[in-house]
């Protein structure tokens, strides 16, 4: 510990007693917003903790698996329903609330020019306001992340019907919820350089935040990963897929595997013969085992960081290129 | 004194040549100039003059696009020069959320050479309590607390753009006051833009006047002032003698019925038109500075007086 040599003023504050020069000041601007994420996080993760007690006495008490659905569904989807919404919600409300205003109230206010022309200069002062924020954010969200799938994996065939590719698991576990929040703040950091007004900024990134929701759910997730084949005889039920597993999509196919859509022939006057003109034998179902999720989420992950960091080289660019 | 650093030379600015180019206008043009350091330095001009593209410039918030700017000795492309400069911008930004206390811990926190005692005896001196919030405060109040945070810094050259164009006149008084003494006891240099002339008349001696991006004059006011001279007599066929355009440098000029009153650079003895009667002998008069400054920045055509320009010394 450094000795202050100089007299202390105010009131001394503990949160910011261990800090010092820019890392000071980044923590003061936005010490209300980070307290609340970190208090946030652990009430989250000691709650998902309480939770995982229910649930491990619940899986412990029961054997059958189809008596189990019924009421696992009455007993626990309220609140794993609950818990992702909340994990869900994590990205577009830190980048809203954190992202958008983090330069865009300085810009606004003009206490860039404050704070630029003290001693220790821009790039300084630039480095240290997106480091800890983003640092911060990182921890907080990689921790909600690793007790949230500790909480889920038990129940992972149980929760939310199993899917957990569409309904929520696959975006706050693993690397993914921190890169989602990292890439989303980034965006709002970004916009907010650009746009140089804080509630704009807010209002853009809200907007970017739902368009890149619905482009990452129906465009990019499915691609992470090839799914499985599983293939069977068109009249035959064919075998049941594993319960952890999320059905993605289904298929004709004749002999030689070459694939027509589900619905090929169905509406056709005379179903039978136009399978046998096409020669369809085989139904396929394509979908992706649980194996797959890890790494369809680093895929992903990797994905959303290598934009977050063209966004931050964008910023730092813009800032040095012409001074904030 | 306190800085181990070389000794800051004579000059506490040295603008060579700088032009600054904004999208489409000239914000900056040929400016070359030196402030010899312990001076409290005026920059007039109308709007728009380049007074703020200068002062940003030299505080690093703007790049020059050619030319070279030194201050006390660094030239501005060097980051290390913000260790020596203080540069108050025109609104005063401060963050409205910190206490007093926060705002003068953020000049601790970000400047090596901070005197935390002057900057807290600055605020003491406002009757302004260390745990009220900069956003509750009066813009009197605030422009103190903006100062505490600039001399905290102990600059060499302190840059402030329009400081008290926001005040009433009691804090106006009293924070010319405090800006006077505490540069005069620290041996600070001041560079001021200003839209009041009295003020600029009352606190500075050295002036920059500029106009539309230019450098019409600059040197010390007890230079600049004798420098020119009022003059009025009969005006010859409705316009200015010729004998005073042709001998001496006319700044403005004025013709009203038969009379003609000029502000003029004497290049030598001031005499009325020869072999005419007494009555149409010019009458000669010493401008205010109020006076030269109006004209100067009247008249963007007149030709630009430069004392201790730079380029001058280095050809002679």
């Amino acid at each position: 510990m450094s000795t202050a040599t100089t007299p202390k003023t105010g009131t001394g504050r503990a949160a910011g007693g261990a800090l010092h020069g820019t890392l000071w000041l980044v923590w003061r601007r936005h010490r209300t917003a980070l307290l609340a994420g970190i208090l946030l996080t652990l009430a989250a993760c000691a709650l998902f903790s309480y939770q995982r007690i229910g649930l491990m006495g619940f899986l412990g008490d029961h054997g059958a698996p189809d008596a189990l659905q019924d009421e696992f569904r009455t007993r626990f989807d309220g609140a794993f329903n609950s818990d992702l919404s909340f994990l869900r919600y994590i990205p577009v409300v830190v980048a809203v609330f954190l992202g958008a205003p983090l330069i865009s109230s300085e810009l606004e206010r003009g206490t860039v020019h404050l704070v630029t022309t003290q001693s220790t200069g821009r790039g300084r002062w630039l480095a240290t306001t997106l480091a800890l924020p983003l640092t911060l954010v990182t921890v907080c969200t990689t921790l909600l992340a690793v007790v949230f799938q500790w909480l889920w994996a038990p129940a992972r065939s149980l929760v939310v019907g199993g899917d957990w590719l569409n309904s929520g698991p696959f975006d706050v576990t693993g690397p993914v919820l921190a890169a989602k929040t990292l890439f989303l703040t980034a965006c709002g950091i970004a916009l907010g350089k650009l746009l140089k007004r804080m509630i704009p900024a807010m209002v853009a990134t809200a907007f970017t935040a739902a368009a890149v929701s619905v482009v990452w759910g129906e465009k990019v997730v499915a691609r992470l990963g090839t799914p499985l084949r599983l293939t069977y005889p068109y009249d035959g039920d064919g075998p049941a897929l594993p319960a952890d597993a999320v059905r993605f999509d289904d298929w004709v196919a004749t002999a030689d595997g070459r694939l027509y859509g589900f619905g090929t022939c169905v509406h056709d006057a005379q179903p039978d013969a136009c399978r046998a003109k096409l020669g369809i034998v085989h139904r396929v179902t394509e979908y992706f085992s649980y194996d797959q999720m890890a790494a369809m989420q680093w895929r992903g992950a990797a994905l959303l960081l290598a934009l977050t960091a063209v966004l931050l080289a964008f910023v730092v660019w813009r800032a040095r290129r012409r001074p904030l | 004194m306190h800085d181990p650093s070389p000794a800051p030379g004579p000059w506490a600015i040295e603008a060579d040549n700088l032009w600054k180019r904004y999208r489409r206008r000239w914000a900056l043009q040929e400016c070359s100039f030196r402030v010899p350091a312990g001076r409290v330095c005026a920059m007039v001009g109308p709007n728009g003059a380049g007074k703020s593209t200068f002062l940003g410039i030299a505080a690093r918030l703007v790049q020059p696009s050619s030319g070279s700017l030194r201050l006390c000795g660094v030239p501005v492309s060097d980051p290390a020069v913000l260790s020596r400069v203080a540069y108050l911008a025109q609104d005063k930004p401060l963050y409205p959320r910190f206490t007093v206390a926060d705002t003068l811990r953020l000049g601790r926190e970000l400047n090596p050479r901070w005197d935390q005692a002057l900057a807290e005896r600055i605020v003491r001196s406002g009757n302004i309590a260390p745990s009220a919030r900069v956003g509750t405060l009066s813009g009197g109040q605030r422009t103190r607390v903006a100062f505490a945070l600039a001399f905290g810094k102990r600059p060499d050259l302190l840059l402030l753009d329009e400081p008290m164009s926001d005040l009433d006149p009691l804090a106006r008084d009293e924070l010319s006051g405090l800006l006077m003494a505490e540069a005069a006891e620290h041996g600070t240099t001041v560079l001021m833009s200003s839209h009041m002339l009295s003020e600029v008349e009352e606190m500075c001696d050295h002036l920059l006047v500029l106009a539309d991006g230019r450098l019409r004059m600059a040197g010390p006011a007890d230079a600049l002032v004798p420098a020119h001279t009022l003059v009025t007599g009969l005006a010859v066929d409705g316009r200015v003698p010729p004998e005073l355009t042709e001998h001496h440098t006319v700044v403005e000029a004025r013709v009203s019925g038969r009379q003609f009153s000029a502000l003029v650079r004497p290049n030598g003895p001031l005499a009325g038109t020869p072999g005419a009667p007494a009555a149409a002998a010019w009458d000669t008069l010493s401008p205010s500075l109020e006076e030269v400054l109006l004209a100067c920045m009247r008249a963007p055509g007149a030709p630009a007086l430069v004392l201790d320009e730079p380029r001058k010394e280095t050809a002679a």
